[in-house]
């Protein structure tokens, strides 16, 4: 007994949802809006993320040491930092500073030929093998700068800590922004169920007058709540695809600066997920629809 | 069938709706409830079947005290009660076929048992040929009848009608009321609330007036 009623009232919901085309078109397509800009801002979120990591992953510190160390000493403050086996490590004497220098300068290079000595000191380039946190890159320039003869620790503090804070801003907004896409669409298909519930009110009330049980009148608007929210969700799953396989190729050239970083794809897996949420998120705004009126 | 004890019902600030209606009906009996309008006459029946509950005294339906039942079992009571209004309360979109399965829907009947039993009711009003219309394209008389069969059709024990002839045409009203008097004759109790004496007059039956709230006269 229980298939044929669940079939019938699905039969309802569907047929519900197509008596008033126009109004559910817009539902659905208000809830596709809603999720793809969720889904696309999750997927910029994830790029941004990747993004960023790799940037602090081209993070290096530079040790310099005192300019009156000797190169047999520098060559020990090399030895002890590569023996952390964590780091990758270059010893650049003063005189490849120099050249350095004067090559970054280019034709400003001449102003260093007045130079009775070379003012640089010996430093050891350190690039860890394995991206670093901001917190990590921290300690590693602690520690780093305990090794003797070491004078200065530079590692684009500043840099690393606007990553980090950027990072911590970028999770809280998109925190923010998700609840507020998730409660927009759950507002468009309560009111559109509230809508639907209206309309129909001489229906369930005769629904009521013959025996029916608040479940079996609540249960087709939950039903095409969940078909809509269902519609919504492969709105926004096809517009993900379609961007994603049409739009992000032809745009490489505006995105250059981030060559090297795949954005996430949606895999089906995540567009699976995406429906069952745009039919969870559709049963809640029936829910709240239809509960409100059954309690009036 | 039906107990009221000292039942009354009162809307804030206004004065008594019903008050102090004592009243017995026993299973298988056919009572007219009359009285002018504003009576009380509707906000009896719609306490009956539980649409309103009582300010207080006590409702008995089949031995079940209504007014203390929970909301859950509402539904449960109504499948055991008919109704029928004035203005028929028909679905404008559904057939009448829909019309009158619209009560075994509720109580889990297959599509096959539904169309069954409807039809068989339709043929008893007379309506078997209209099974595929909208009620718009049928008579107010022929409304009533759809909404008599839909009330019908799951075979309650009571059946409620509110004014049913007081939207229809004088030739309509004797035929209409037959198949209430048809139902009675199967065995349904049978309460018909209605301000036309003349019913009353042609069709000798028990009569309970109310007038203001009051029950003032029971033959």
């Amino acid at each position: 007994m229980i298939a044929h009623v669940v079939w019938r009232l699905w039969r309802r919901a569907a047929s519900n949802l197509l008596r008033a085309p126009l109004l559910s078109l817009v539902s659905v397509l208000t809830i596709g809006f809603a999720l793809f800009i969720g889904t696309a801002f999750v997927l910029g979120l994830f790029t941004a993320r990747t993004l960023l990591a790799s940037w602090g992953a081209d993070a290096t510190l530079t040790l310099y040491l005192d300019p009156a160390t000797t190169d047999s000493q520098a060559r020990s403050v090399y030895q002890q930092a590569s023996a952390r086996g964590d780091v990758v490590v270059q010893y650049v004497d003063p005189g490849t500073a120099l050249q350095r220098l004067r090559a970054d300068l280019g034709e400003m290079g001449s102003a260093l030929e007045g130079l009775s000595k070379n003012p640089l000191p010996p430093s050891l380039e350190i690039r860890p093998k394995q991206s670093l946190a901001a917190p990590a890159m921290r300690v590693l320039a602690a520690e780093l700068g305990q090794l003797p003869n070491v004078r200065d620790v530079e590692y684009g503090r500043e840099w690393v800590d606007k990553l980090e804070a950027l990072g911590g801003g970028m999770r809280v907004f998109g925190a923010g922004a998700l609840l507020a896409v998730l409660l927009a669409a759950l507002l468009v298909v309560a009111n559109t169920i509230r809508l639907a519930v209206y309309a129909r009110r001489d229906e369930i009330e005769i629904m009521k007058l013959v025996g029916a049980t608040d479940s079996y009148v609540r249960a087709p608007f939950l039903m095409e709540g969940a078909l809509q929210g269902l519609l919504g969700a492969s709105v926004a799953v096809g517009s993900v695809f379609a961007v994603q396989h049409w739009l992000l190729p032809r745009l490489e050239q505006a995105f250059a600066f981030a060559a090297g970083v795949a954005p996430p794809q949606m895999l089906p897996v995540h567009a699976a997920a995406l429906l069952a949420f745009g039919a969870i998120v559709g049963l809640l705004g029936s829910w709240l629809a239809v509960g409100r009126f059954l309690k009036a | 069938m039906i107990q009221l004890y000292h039942v009354k019902k009162k809307y804030p600030g206004d004065p008594p709706v019903l008050d102090d209606i004592t009243l017995r009906i026993d299973k298988g009996e056919f009572v007219w409830l009359t009285g002018p309008s504003g009576a009380g006459k509707s906000t009896l029946l719609r306490l009956l079947f539980c649409a309103e509950q009582p300010s207080s005294g006590q409702i008995l339906i089949g031995g079940r005290n209504v007014g203390r039942i929970h909301r859950s079992a509402i539904p449960q009571l109504r499948r055991n009660i008919g109704v029928v209004f004035q203005d028929f309360k028909l679905l404008e979109n559904r057939t009448v076929l829909d019309n009158v399965g619209y009560a075994l829907e509720v109580l889990g009947a297959s599509d096959a048992e539904i169309r069954l039993r409807a039809r068989k009711r339709l043929d008893q009003v007379g309506l078997a040929h209209k099974a595929t219309s909208l009620p718009r394209r049928l008579s107010g008389g022929e409304q009533q009848r759809v909404a008599i069969a839909r009330a019908l059709v799951n075979e309650p024990t009571i059946l409620l009608a509110d004014e049913p002839t007081g939207n229809l045409d004088p030739s309509l009203t004797d035929s209409t009321l037959q198949l209430l008097f048809d139902a009675n004759a199967r065995g349904t109790t049978v309460v018909v609330a209605t301000h036309d004496r003349g019913l009353l007059q042609r069709w000798h039956r028990r009569t309970v007036g109310l007038e203001r709230g009051k029950l003032v006269f029971d033959a």
